[in-house]
């Protein structure tokens, strides 16, 4: 079994090796996809904010067909040269010069909402922006990003209003050696149509944020976009977060474990109002070294060498089952064929020679065992013979259920003692007996005998089968006393066995006993016979044996 | 000495958040005089949301670029002064509270920026925007910062002499500063030209003292006025190159330490 063994402490070792390289791979993986996951969200922000600063680019190149149209400057100049009000005439030419290079836009450069503004900071026309529809008053010119257009800067700005506006303002001149006379200023706003475009063209998911809120949201179709509503629970965290603060850029967080996500804050007034926007991947990692099979798409598993994997698990399996075979099934069978034959007589000992390992000091041992018990002169015949094949039916009380006696080939015993024999006699079923010694002395009728059978009275060590209890007789004893003690050993037996005594006399029991007795003694001609008592398949039965001396 | 406080004229030109305002003041007697005036050098000043804005380590803007058509000499941060400088009349005494003063909250800012207000003189803040706002007084305990809704009112009265800062939580760039101050008689806001009136119910010697962004900027001119209007013969100068250079450059110099510092930072 050394083959065996040898085999399964490899095949152990390889396992645990396996074990321990998947936790490993796991690990690595998991890290690996964390650092992934944060090469590519720092990528995501950043071509995010690339994006929005180029869109605000983009657009405010569109504002150079409103600040070159001759309506939209007129009017600008004719509001900033009245203080205490806009004239309605300034009003009416440049809504609808906003309107006209509005629908000269394209669609994709277009704005949510136009702002024509005088030197004065107010609104004298506006588009898109129906919230402040019929107020007189609507105003822009605190705003930097308008100040600064209305003295002479292109530029950015992120407004935290109702929504969340992208701005981008420029002058608009009417001479060039004034100041100028307005500003034109264009907003998008960020909102989910916003999102979505955003993230169709950089590829990120991304959500945009104001005072603890998500605002607006778009991702790809591969992302869940369930996922980034779970930003908002990570904002009261966020103002923890040194690096956003100093920076404007939080570090990578992965919330609950289920999405990673970046923060940054948007450039303008919305930086200081902690508006910005998130963008968010989902991690790549396994839960566990079974967490492969269910990440595992089909081009991996395409890549995967299952050949290789079979035909490893294969030759394991052969070379464990050639050493099994090798080790275990054919000795044995080896074992078995030599014992079959000894039991058919085909031969008269196992051949150690022919078994190796175990079997080979399992055959020596056989071997001088039997040596052993021929030396001793053989054994008993194993086994009482069964009473109601010998006797036919018995009493059902008590019942007769075995006896022995010495074989109808063995000579009776001789009374008055011509020698001992000593040679094995042959029973009829081919098993040895012991010869019967009638010169041994009688044990005495002690209870704690073990064996009450005749044949065990002249081989009193030899093997008996089953349990016979202890039972008293002997020559001296008179048959009614003995029988007597057969019956309380009887009745403590059946008790024992936990048998039912009620209404079970001795005179009842000395009937069936005499009954049995003459049987017997008429059929063997035996002088008397010897009862005793032991258990049968769980129950108390009676054993006679007819003695001939 | 309320009678002071007077409707400007228009032909001076001040903004439409000043007519407001007077709208709610005394109304002017029939033989107010006014002490007119002239500004200069207000084009060197700065508006300090705005010039902060404008710094690149304030994350105030992704691009900004000028337009080559447009004069450098207006490529500056002045303040929209019909708002932003406030030119006051000081009387010798302390002067009795106005009524309220009506302070519009909108586009960014409030109309006025600066604003010279006797002790005790009640402020009424309404929110003239299509949102909301959260103003707040900058250290000031009775002025905590509170949700104003759309149209929405909002009194404050500053109680003893100091200036008062007041911003907004919802809109960064807004910072106005209110001056109480117990000797002023009257205030006015001058046009884009810095030209102003300011009108005087009462005769007597008073001074004119101009104020931007909460300080006093320029010299204070003794004027003294009787029945008729005086027309100040010097023009008030609210800042020189010299200092007005050595204050952008400082600026530079900031804006630059805070931009290496946020580069090393990163």
């Amino acid at each position: 079994m050394l083959l065996s063994r040898f085999w399964y402490v490899v095949l152990g070792l390889l396992v645990g090796v396996a074990t321990f390289l998947l936790f490993l791979a796991t690990s690595m993986y998991n890290r690996e996809g964390a650092h992934a996951m944060g090469e590519a969200l720092s990528s995501d922000s950043q071509v995010v904010n690339w994006y929005l600063s180029n869109d605000a680019r983009q657009r405010s190149a569109q504002l150079i067909s409103f600040g070159v149209d001759a309506d939209v400057a007129r009017s600008l100049s004719k509001s900033s040269e009245n203080d205490q009000k806009v004239p309605d005439e300034a009003r009416e030419k440049a809504l609808a010069a906003l309107k006209k290079v509005s629908a000269t836009i394209p669609a994709d450069q277009a704005f949510d909402a136009v702002f024509a503004v005088d030197q004065h900071g107010r609104v004298v026309a506006h588009l898109g922006y129906e919230q402040a529809s019929g107020n007189q008053d609507f105003e822009l010119g605190g705003y930097p990003v308008v100040a600064d257009a209305l003295r002479g800067y292109i530029r950015d700005d992120t407004l935290v209003l109702d929504r969340i506006y992208r701005v981008v303002a420029r002058p608009v001149e009417a001479d060039t050696s004034q100041l100028p006379a307005g500003a034109i200023v264009g907003a998008r706003i960020l909102d989910d149509r916003f999102a979505r475009e955003l993230s169709a063209r950089t590829g990120a998911a991304i959500a945009f944020y104001t005072a603890g809120a998500r605002v607006s949201s778009g991702a790809p179709e591969s992302f869940n976009s369930a996922q980034l509503d779970q930003i908002v629970s990570d904002f009261s965290s966020l103002e923890s977060d040194e690096e956003y603060q100093a920076k404007g850029r939080s570090k990578i967080r992965t919330i609950a474990g289920m999405v990673g996500v970046q923060y940054s804050k948007l450039p303008g007034e919305a930086w200081k109002l902690g508006a910005g926007y998130a963008v968010a991947r989902e991690p790549k990692a396994v839960a566990g070294p079974f967490g492969f099979f269910k990440t595992a798409d089909d081009q991996d598993k395409a890549n995967a060498n299952v050949a290789l994997a079979v035909a490893i698990a294969l030759a394991a399996a052969i070379i464990g089952i050639g050493f099994s075979v090798l080790e275990h099934t054919r000795p044995i069978h080896n074992f078995r064929l030599e014992v079959l034959k000894l039991a058919k007589g085909e031969s008269d000992q196992l051949q150690p020679s022919r078994f190796r390992g175990a079997f080979r000091k399992i055959a020596s041992d056989l071997n001088d065992g039997v040596d052993k018990i021929l030396a001793k002169g053989g054994g008993p015949r194993r086994g009482p013979a069964d009473l109601q094949e010998v006797l036919g039916d018995l009493p059902a009380e008590p019942q007769m259920s075995a006896f022995s006696f010495p074989g109808e080939n063995m000579p009776a015993a001789a009374s008055g003692g011509s020698g001992p024999h000593t040679a094995p006699v042959i029973t009829p079923k081919g098993l040895p007996t012991a010869p019967s010694n009638p010169r041994l002395p009688k044990p005495p009728p002690t209870r704690g005998a073990v064996n009450l059978d005749s044949t065990m009275e002249a081989q009193g060590d030899a093997p008996s089968s089953g349990s016979p209890a202890t039972a008293a007789w002997g020559a001296e004893a008179s048959e009614p006393a003995e029988w007597r003690a057969v019956y309380q050993d009887f009745v403590a037996l059946k008790q024992q066995c936990g048998e039912n005594t009620d209404g079970f006399t001795y005179e009842k029991f000395e009937a069936t006993l005499k009954k049995n007795r003459d049987t017997l003694m008429t059929r063997h001609g035996a002088k008397r016979v010897k009862f005793s008592v032991y258990i049968k398949e769980g129950k108390a039965a009676l054993k006679a044996t007819p003695l001939k001396d | 000495m309320s009678t002071l406080w007077s409707r400007l004229s228009p032909r001076w030109g001040t903004g439409v958040c000043l007519s407001l305002l007077t709208l709610l003041v005394a109304p002017a007697s029939a033989d107010a005089a006014h002490v007119k005036g002239r500004l200069e050098g207000f084009r060197l000043l700065r508006n300090p949301v705005w010039a902060e804005a404008n710094d690149s380590s304030n994350h105030g803007f992704s691009f900004r670029e000028p337009v080559p058509t447009v004069r450098a000499e207006f490529r500056r941060p002045f303040p929209h002064i019909p708002k932003e400088l406030c030119v006051a009349l000081i009387a010798a005494t302390p002067q009795p509270a106005p009524k309220p003063i009506l302070i519009r909250v909108g586009g960014g800012r409030t109309s006025p920026v600066t604003i010279v207000v006797t002790p005790g003189t009640r402020l009424t803040f309404q929110n003239t925007d299509p949102f909301k706002h959260r103003l707040y007084g900058v250290d000031i305990k009775t002025f905590a910062a509170a949700e104003q809704g759309v149209g929405a009112t909002r009194d404050w009265t500053p109680a003893t002499p100091g200036v008062y800062e007041i911003r907004d939580e919802a809109a960064p760039s807004l910072r106005m500063w209110i001056v109480a101050e117990p000797n002023v008689a009257s205030i006015s806001y001058p046009s884009m030209k810095g030209e102003f009136a300011v009108n005087v119910e009462q005769a007597g010697e008073y001074t004119v003292q101009a104020f931007f962004a909460g300080k006093k900027v320029g010299d204070a001119v003794p004027v003294k006025v009787d029945a008729a209007d005086v027309d100040l013969r010097a023009v008030i100068r609210v800042m020189d190159q010299k200092t007005a250079d050595a204050e952008e450059k400082a600026a530079d110099e900031k804006a630059a330490k805070a931009t290496k510092a946020t580069k090393g930072s990163k």
